[in-house]
């Protein structure tokens, strides 16, 4: 068996994908059509605590019940999936823990339909374990908290970057087994996600100190360790993650502090960038070189509008809170960088700690 | 090995003066060429010996010799004599480890007639120059160096010693009588690198042994399972082993074939074991190679954006298709060739993407730093991919690769898992191929038109060695991805591919 006659990185522009979505979310379905944008959203927006790929994984099992009654085949029910999952990585600007969710729930339905004796028992059970799949998903951050506190050490200090809701439980869970520890949280200009970060550990009473992004280099020596979370995991067991993180994984080599990533495996995406410039982020929103000559004024700076409460999304769905929580719909996504493994000391999954050049093998065991 | 003739008889006349064995010249190095040497020796030695007992005078003489000679006396005698030619040898090849004065000094040994183990090894050779011979010191010293110097492949580099002499070409002559003419063709072609390159090799060999399975017939009182792996495909493996070591996608590609055979039901008719062994091969092929190499095709394009320049080494079939979809997809970029002597192959490379359209740049590898500089990405093609995740590949891509990792940039090895190998290589040197040292003097591209270089003479000079290697071993730390059929990896899960494409 072979990855490349269904490989699961190009069901997007894949000739698979059956009809063109007829709306902005909507995917035709035999049973009518089916907007799987909207409940995409509205999962998320449900649950603050809620990451993208498991949103879209509950949104494609939604889509997958609706149809249940309808797909008589498979290529008709593959044909479905795709489609959704297409819909939702184009219409959401940064599609990257996004798409590796769905790619992972999509290895596992092809995999699930390998032995198709029977349709209807054996979609039946998909619906069954897309639910499961979705459960364990969720349950994996609480995994991996348990896993990465055992790194926290009494009287210890941890520098943080931007926003990762695996961090923040992470930390939570060492303060509540009472070890005694402060962070340094990076405010992550333009989003200003590092504020809401300090905000959700100063509340678990956790003694917290903002700095701004510039002065990574200046407090490094005062830091024992950094922990960031990750958009996506990538084959080389680099990192994807919010702007910024590249220059503190960098710093904290220099400075010889470890620097470990939380990611559930979910998070792992089939990609292999080589440099910053080939991260799949569409260009429209992360086009930071843009020489010119002329005077800009403050409000055209790249990323100004991400800032918290300070514009409105063009979405109503997306408002300024939801840009600040790191821009989770459609409107302005968050920047991102890419931090290469060699800077990367070890990464904290729900299967445990592994280095970097493990990353490779779990997702060979995943895709093939 | 080809001059048997002035190799020394064991003339059993010599008996009194041998026991004076060299003893001075005994390096240590003589030590892991002992056990190699000792067996081939003595085999030739019993042959010559046989050679002169049916001449009508020398038999006579020998079997008078011998007569008089226990088994210990003959021993010893065979021993001395060696030992003398290896002295002489050593002398003449100048090949002095660890500076050993005397030995080193070739001219200074010509010089001196009164050298004592020098005088008695010479005089063996070549039983009629007997009188001769014992005039003057000078002409038994000059006789010696060009009996040596015709036992040419004598000259070897000490670090590679422990390496396959290069073929002479194949023994068409001399190879074994169930070699299959497909097979004989084969090793002729691989001998002279017309059929060159670990994919290309491999498609041939199984090709070849395709044509070997047509034309078996099982022998009465065997079947096709025990007989055809073991008595028949042995001598043909053996024939193409010994017209050039046999590269790791063939050596995978065989032990794939024998377990296949291996497991045909005994029960099943000759003809239907052969259809579904032809078959399965040209699944292999299809398999392993024409599909793999799609997929690492459409992967490795990917890679490819515009305004790139890639640098590649040598030729690499893989790396070839990978280019020309790229063109083809109208993607705008450029190509710098970087190759070496003496096969040029990089050449080749450059001709047929210059016919494509493609805007290329050719430079020897001697211009890796300039070419290195505008480059932004480097591919390369695989002899083998090592479990440590180390590239074997044909000698300069090592370099490639360090300059690439200084310069920052990507280094990106295309590679079908069928020349994945579970073994681990540390270094150039325990595992490599010599070729033969004559095509780097030779100046000419081509062994058939060879044009006399400076260094061609390089056997007549003592303190001369050339060294022609294939192969080098690129550190894993320089290669940033592997590009193999099941997808992009870091060299780091060679061996998890290794495994998986094994086995299913």
């Amino acid at each position: 068996m072979h990855t490349y006659t269904d490989n699961p990185r190009f069901p997007a522009g894949s000739p698979t994908t059956s009809s063109p979505p007829l709306g902005l979310g909507l995917v035709e379905t035999s049973s009518g059509p089916f907007d799987i944008l909207t409940h995409y959203t509205t999962t998320l927006d449900s649950d603050p605590d809620l990451t993208m790929p498991i949103a879209a994984i509950e949104s494609l099992v939604a889509l997958l019940s609706s149809t249940s009654t309808t797909a008589s085949t498979i290529a008709e029910f593959l044909s479905i999936i795709e489609t959704g999952i297409s819909v939702l990585k184009s219409s959401v600007p940064n599609a990257i823990s996004l798409s590796a969710g769905c790619d992972l729930f999509l290895r596992y339905i092809v995999r699930s339909l390998e032995d198709p004796r029977d349709f209807d028992a054996c979609r039946a059970h998909l619906l069954q374990h897309g639910k499961l799949f979705v459960d364990r998903a969720k349950s994996s951050r609480w995994a991996i908290a348990q896993y990465g506190a055992e790194l926290i050490r009494d009287g210890s200090t941890v520098l943080l970057h931007s926003h990762s809701r695996v961090v923040t439980a992470l930390l939570s869970f060492a303060a509540e087994r009472n070890i005694r520890f402060r962070c340094i949280v990076l405010e992550t200009a333009p989003s200003l996600s590092g504020l809401i970060t300090a905000r959700i550990l100063r509340s678990k009473s956790i003694p917290v100190s903002v700095i701004p992004d510039n002065a990574v280099g200046y407090v490094m020596a005062k830091c024992d360790m950094v922990l960031v979370g990750a958009e996506g995991v990538v084959e080389n067991g680099g990192i994807i993650n919010a702007m910024g993180t590249y220059t503190i994984a960098v710093q904290a080599k220099a400075n010889k502090k470890p620097f470990y990533v939380l990611a559930e495996s979910h998070k792992f995406v089939r990609l292999f960038p080589l440099n910053q410039f080939e991260l799949p982020v569409q260009p429209q929103y992360q086009n930071l070189l843009d020489f010119t000559t002329e005077e800009r004024n403050a409000n055209d700076q790249v990323g100004k509008e991400g800032e918290v409460g300070c514009v409105e999304g063009t979405d109503g769905k997306t408002g300024g809170k939801k840009v600040a929580m790191g821009g989770r719909g459609k409107g302005s996504a968050p920047l991102v960088d890419f931090t290469r493994p060699e800077y990367i000391t070890a990464l904290i999954s729900e299967s445990g700690v592994m280095t970097p050049s493990a990353v490779s093998e779990e997702l060979i065991k995943i895709y093939s | 090995m080809s001059t048997p003739s002035t190799a020394a008889p064991a003339g059993p006349t010599q008996k009194p003066v041998t026991p004076k064995a060299p003893k001075p010249q005994k390096p240590k190095e003589d030590k892991p060429q002992k056990g190699k040497e000792d067996k081939p020796q003595k085999g030739k030695e019993e042959k010559v010996q046989r050679k002169d007992d049916a001449g009508p005078q020398a038999g006579a003489l020998a079997t008078g010799g011998e007569a008089k000679l226990t088994p210990k006396q003959l021993k010893e005698l065979k021993k001395a004599d060696k030992q003398a030619r290896r002295a002489a040898d050593k002398a003449t090849a100048g090949v002095a480890p660890g500076g050993k004065p005397e030995v080193g000094a070739g001219g200074d040994k010509r010089g001196k007639p009164q050298q004592g183990p020098k005088g008695p090894s010479t005089e063996k050779k070549g039983g009629k120059a007997d009188k001769a011979v014992k005039g003057s010191g000078a002409t038994v010293a000059a006789h010696a160096g060009q009996a040596v110097t015709q036992r040419a492949p004598k000259k070897e580099i000490p670090l590679f010693r422990h390496l396959e002499s290069p073929g002479q070409g194949v023994n068409l002559a001399g190879s074994h009588k169930d070699v299959h003419p497909a097979i004989l063709a084969l090793g002729l072609q691989m001998a002279s690198y017309d059929i060159c390159g670990s994919s290309a090799r491999c498609v041939a060999t199984l090709l070849a042994f395709k044509r070997v399975i047509e034309d078996y017939t099982t022998p009465a009182h065997t079947t096709l399972t025990r007989n055809l792996s073991s008595h028949h495909l042995s001598p043909q493996i053996e024939h193409l082993r010994s017209a050039r070591p046999m590269s790791v996608s063939m050596r995978n590609a065989i032990r794939w074939l024998k377990l296949e055979i291996s497991t045909i039901n005994i029960d099943i008719p000759e003809h239907t074991a052969k259809k579904l062994l032809l078959d399965k091969i040209d699944s292999y092929i299809r398999e392993k190679i024409t599909i793999a190499d799609h997929a690492i095709v459409a992967t490795a394009v990917e890679k490819i954006v515009d305004g790139d320049v890639i640098v590649t080494f040598a030729k690499s079939n893989i790396v070839q298709m990978v280019l020309a979809e790229a063109h083809r997809k109208k993607i705008k970029f450029r190509v710098v060739v970087v190759d070496s002597r003496p096969l040029m192959e990089g050449a080749q490379l450059c001709q047929a993407l210059s016919e494509f359209g493609i805007d290329c740049t050719y430079t020897l590898i001697h211009a890796l730093s300039y070419a290195i500089r505008d480059a932004t990405k480097v591919y390369l093609g695989a002899h083998a991919m090592l479990s440590n995740g180390r590239l074997y590949s044909r000698v300069g891509t090592a370099a490639v690769a360090m300059y690439a990792k200084e310069f920052e940039v990507p280094v990106i090895v295309c590679c079908e898992s069928i020349k994945f190998t579970d073994r681990v290589g540390l270094d150039s040197i325990v595992t490599n191929e010599l070729a033969l040292p004559d095509d780097l003097t030779n100046l000419s591209i081509t062994r058939y038109h060879p044009i006399v270089g400076k260094l061609s003479k390089w056997r007549d000079i003592p303190n001369l060695n050339i060294l022609n290697i294939m192969y080098d071993v690129t550190p894993a730390e320089n290669i940033t991805l592997v590009i193999t059929e099941y997808g992009s990896l870091p060299p780091s899960s060679v061996p998890v591919v290794h495994r998986l494409s094994t086995n299913q």
